[in-house]
């Protein structure tokens, strides 16, 4: 049996063509990977093979089997009796954004019996062994009691132990930090591709992280061509782009920072800290990285400093204002003493799909945006974006037809455009390939020569570490290792 | 094909719903094919009434719950702490079965009803009636909306809009008319819709079963029709006066629930 065979099938999103008269296959106990540039319809083509694509948005041609089931015929998705039974012979989809499958309504011991039932013991094992996570205390945790990172150990691991033949996995890397990375490389080393009865095929752009795994074939999706590889493509060659310098001087001081936050436990709501002793001072024209393993407190630094957050302390200092005093918590509604300071920060958080609004068009979603004081127009907008490699074309799209890579630049475009004086970046190259960020790398470095800017990027990125921060700090070393209650 | 098919499902659910619109027509137009029995024993009239007053309690529940629903699902994510008081409250609630959530909502008014026998009667037993549907209907559908709402607002949203300056309340409302919680609410009026008719049917049923004629809810109920037609089944009996109501009350829960359905396959 052929796991996966296409004939001559395509891709349609609207008039863009991301797959074009594809005839490819997979054999049975063989592991692949696709690469490609971002936005060129690696995830999409992943997608249809799991059959998650809308019909309602993309169009098909041609003919799929999935694991010896017909799943597109003539150009037609089949029925969901099709699909299931496609599903229950073992297709097992793991996609980029991997904490969106699980139920928020639902503890994490209900979602995983919902998503590997009977998996359970395997799951802890592995955890255990590869994540250093012990699932029993989070079992009875809602997921959005959970950071980021362990949710992402936990969902990766739910997800790569279900009961299946054949395992799609889409960018797995984005959020995991580089020890995580090392573990999760070990983990499907030795678990997934060393097993003979698992297909396996994956979409990615970390060349660092394909170079490490033990792959069978590689192949290349550009301009909807799927090419395969002889040998994976080199990592050097890259060149550091010159950082442009405007004014110095100090910006933001931290002095002596805590944030604390809520977590249910069996007695009710207790306080957990995720750092404290916070000293830090980010002074204009530098860019800044910080960097650590997943859940250590990083992304809550950066919501402390736009005083998203309750429960911080200590002083966050700009220009001798001390912005927890200004506004000490987050109650939906900037105080009138904060706002000025609200208009200079910007923020391209971790997962940029949610930067516009969702039934919007970027055009549409922008204009909202710029008028609620964000700042900057459309025309300066469509010119960052053909800086950053996309087209005004673009700004008629819907979130939703984007790729994840396509709406990371998208919003570091649209942050560009309100011309802040302070700049959060949390991992803002994620999703993005390397040609492509050491691109949207040069664009912000102009920005910084034309505005002396704050720069602080969050970033567990060795490529962006080696290649475009100029002063990184380790976060639990800032905060003394401390982690826990 | 797809068009078709969809277009073959919104006849069959019209079809299946019809009951209720068809109850509002005057009962004298169907005497004609009603066999006569059941025209003179008052049976078609009190058939046609009972689904005429289901069909109001179905509108005015799923209106009045769905307002309710959407202002506290709203304010709910709005306010951490009004959140956890209505949690308590409807966990409350729904912790109580909803036969006796409706009968201690008639309990206050059963005086009045008692001594009232007319149209004044019937009003106000609706009312009660809805107010006890809204209650027993409200904590699912409460949850139903503030668990999106909310994982759109902190997982998803938060974060970049309010960087932007759009205060949480308007964040909010522009996430509750976004097409995933538009389909929500639909999702929500859907089981409202359906709870309240089982609801309607098995009070009316089981008043009817323990006190007859002399019990509460004043209104007719095609539940209370059946009840009182229980004994059709047995040797004598005319079995349609007990299956004629059931079928119909069957017909229009399965619209229902395609309606669900459809909504469900709509967001995968």
């Amino acid at each position: 049996m052929t796991p996966i065979s296409l004939r001559n099938f395509s891709i349609h999103l609207g008039e863009r063509m991301t797959l074009r008269d594809c005839n490819f296959s997979v054999e049975e106990g063989s592991s692949t990977v696709i690469m490609g540039p971002t936005g060129t319809g690696k995830s999409v083509f992943l997608k249809s093979i799991a059959g998650i694509l809308s019909t309602q948005v993309f169009t098909f041609e041609g003919e799929m089997n999935v694991n010896g089931f017909p799943a597109y015929a003539d150009g037609r998705k089949l029925d969901f009796d099709a699909w299931s039974q496609i599903a229950q012979s073992g297709l097992v989809f793991v996609p980029a954004e991997t904490a969106q499958v699980m139920n928020p309504a639902l503890t994490l011991d209900q979602n995983l019996a919902l998503l590997a039932p009977g998996c359970k013991p395997v799951i802890e094992q592995r955890l255990k062994e590869y994540f250093a996570l012990d699932f029993d205390a989070f079992a009875r945790l809602y997921p959005d009691e959970v950071s980021g990172g362990e949710m992402q150990r936990i969902t990766l691991m739910i997800l790569l132990s279900r009961k299946g033949n054949l395992i799609l996995l889409d960018e797995p890397t984005v959020n995991l930090d580089r020890n995580l990375r090392r573990h999760f490389v070990e983990f499907l080393n030795k678990e997934i591709l060393s097993s003979e009865d698992k297909t396996f095929l994956m979409v990615s752009h970390d060349l660092d992280f394909i170079k490490k795994l033990t792959l069978d074939q590689a192949f290349m999706l550009k301009d909807g061509d799927i090419e395969r590889l002889e040998k994976l493509p080199e990592m050097e060659g890259y060149e550091k782009p010159e950082a442009k310098k405007g004014s110095t001087g100090t910006a933001i001081e931290l002095h002596d920072v805590a944030q604390t936050y809520f977590k249910r436990g069996i007695f009710g709501e207790r306080t957990f800290t995720a750092f404290k002793g916070l000293n830090l001072v980010f002074e204009r024209s530098t860019i800044y990285g910080i960097t650590g393993p997943s859940g250590c407190g990083k992304s809550s630094m950066i919501k402390a400093i736009l005083r998203l957050m309750d429960g911080t302390k200590g002083r966050i200092l700009m220009e001798g204002s001390d912005l927890v005093a200004l506004k000490p918590g987050e109650s939906g509604r900037d105080p009138k003493a904060f706002k000025p300071f609200r208009r200079r920060m910007t923020v391209v958080q971790q997962d940029s799909r949610f930067s516009f609004f969702p039934d919007l068009c970027i055009r549409d979603s922008f204009m909202q945006i710029a008028a609620a004081g964000s700042g900057g127009t459309v025309e300066e907008l469509a010119a960052n974006l053909e800086k950053v490699g996309l087209t005004s074309a673009h700004l008629d799209a819907y979130p939703q037809s984007l790729s994840s890579g396509e709406m990371k630049r998208m919003d570091i475009a649209r942050a560009l455009t309100a011309k802040p004086d302070i700049l959060l970046l949390d991992e803002p190259f994620a999703h993005i390939d390397f040609e492509t960020r050491l691109q949207v790398m040069k664009v912000i470095s102009e920005y910084l020569a034309e505005h002396a800017t704050i720069l602080v990027v969050v970033t567990h990125e060795d490529f962006d570490l080696r290649y475009f921060v100029e002063k990184s700090y380790d976060f639990p070393e800032l905060v003394g290792q401390f982690a826990g209650e | 094909m797809k068009k078709l098919s969809n277009i073959l499902r919104i006849v069959f659910v019209v079809l299946l719903a019809l009951p209720l619109v068809l109850a509002w027509l005057p009962s004298g137009g169907f005497e004609s094919l009603a066999p006569a029995s059941l025209v003179e024993s008052g049976y078609l009239n009190s058939l046609f009434l009972s689904f005429r007053e289901l069909s109001i309690t179905l509108a005015a529940t799923m209106l009045f719950a769905m307002i309710i629903s959407v202002v506290l699902g709203y304010v709910s994510v709005l306010s951490m702490r009004a959140g956890r008081g209505f949690a308590n409250i409807l966990n409350a609630v729904e912790s109580i079965p909803a036969i006796l959530v409706a009968l201690f909502c008639y309990a206050p008014v059963s005086g009045y009803l008692a001594r009232h026998s007319s149209a004044a009667s019937t009003t106000m037993s609706l009312i009660v009636f809805v107010l006890a549907a809204t209650a027993t209907t409200l904590p699912e559908a409460v949850r139903s909306i503030s668990i999106p709402l909310s994982d759109l607002y902190n997982r998803k949203y938060s974060l970049s809009f309010r960087s932007y300056g759009f205060t949480k309340q308007r964040i909010l409302a522009v996430l509750m008319n976004t097409v995933m919680m538009r389909n929500t609410l639909k999702r929500v009026a859907a089981g409202i819709l359906l709870k309240t008719l089982v609801l309607d049917c098995s009070f009316g049923f089981i008043i009817q079963l323990g006190f007859g004629s002399y019990g509460t809810p004043a209104h007719l109920s095609p539940g209370a029709l059946i009840a009182a037609h229980r004994d059709a089944l047995f040797d004598g009996g005319t079995p349609v006066l007990f299956w004629l109501p059931s079928v119909l009350l069957i017909a229009i829960s399965v619209a229902f629930l395609l309606m669900l359905n459809d909504i469900k396959e709509d967001n995968e």
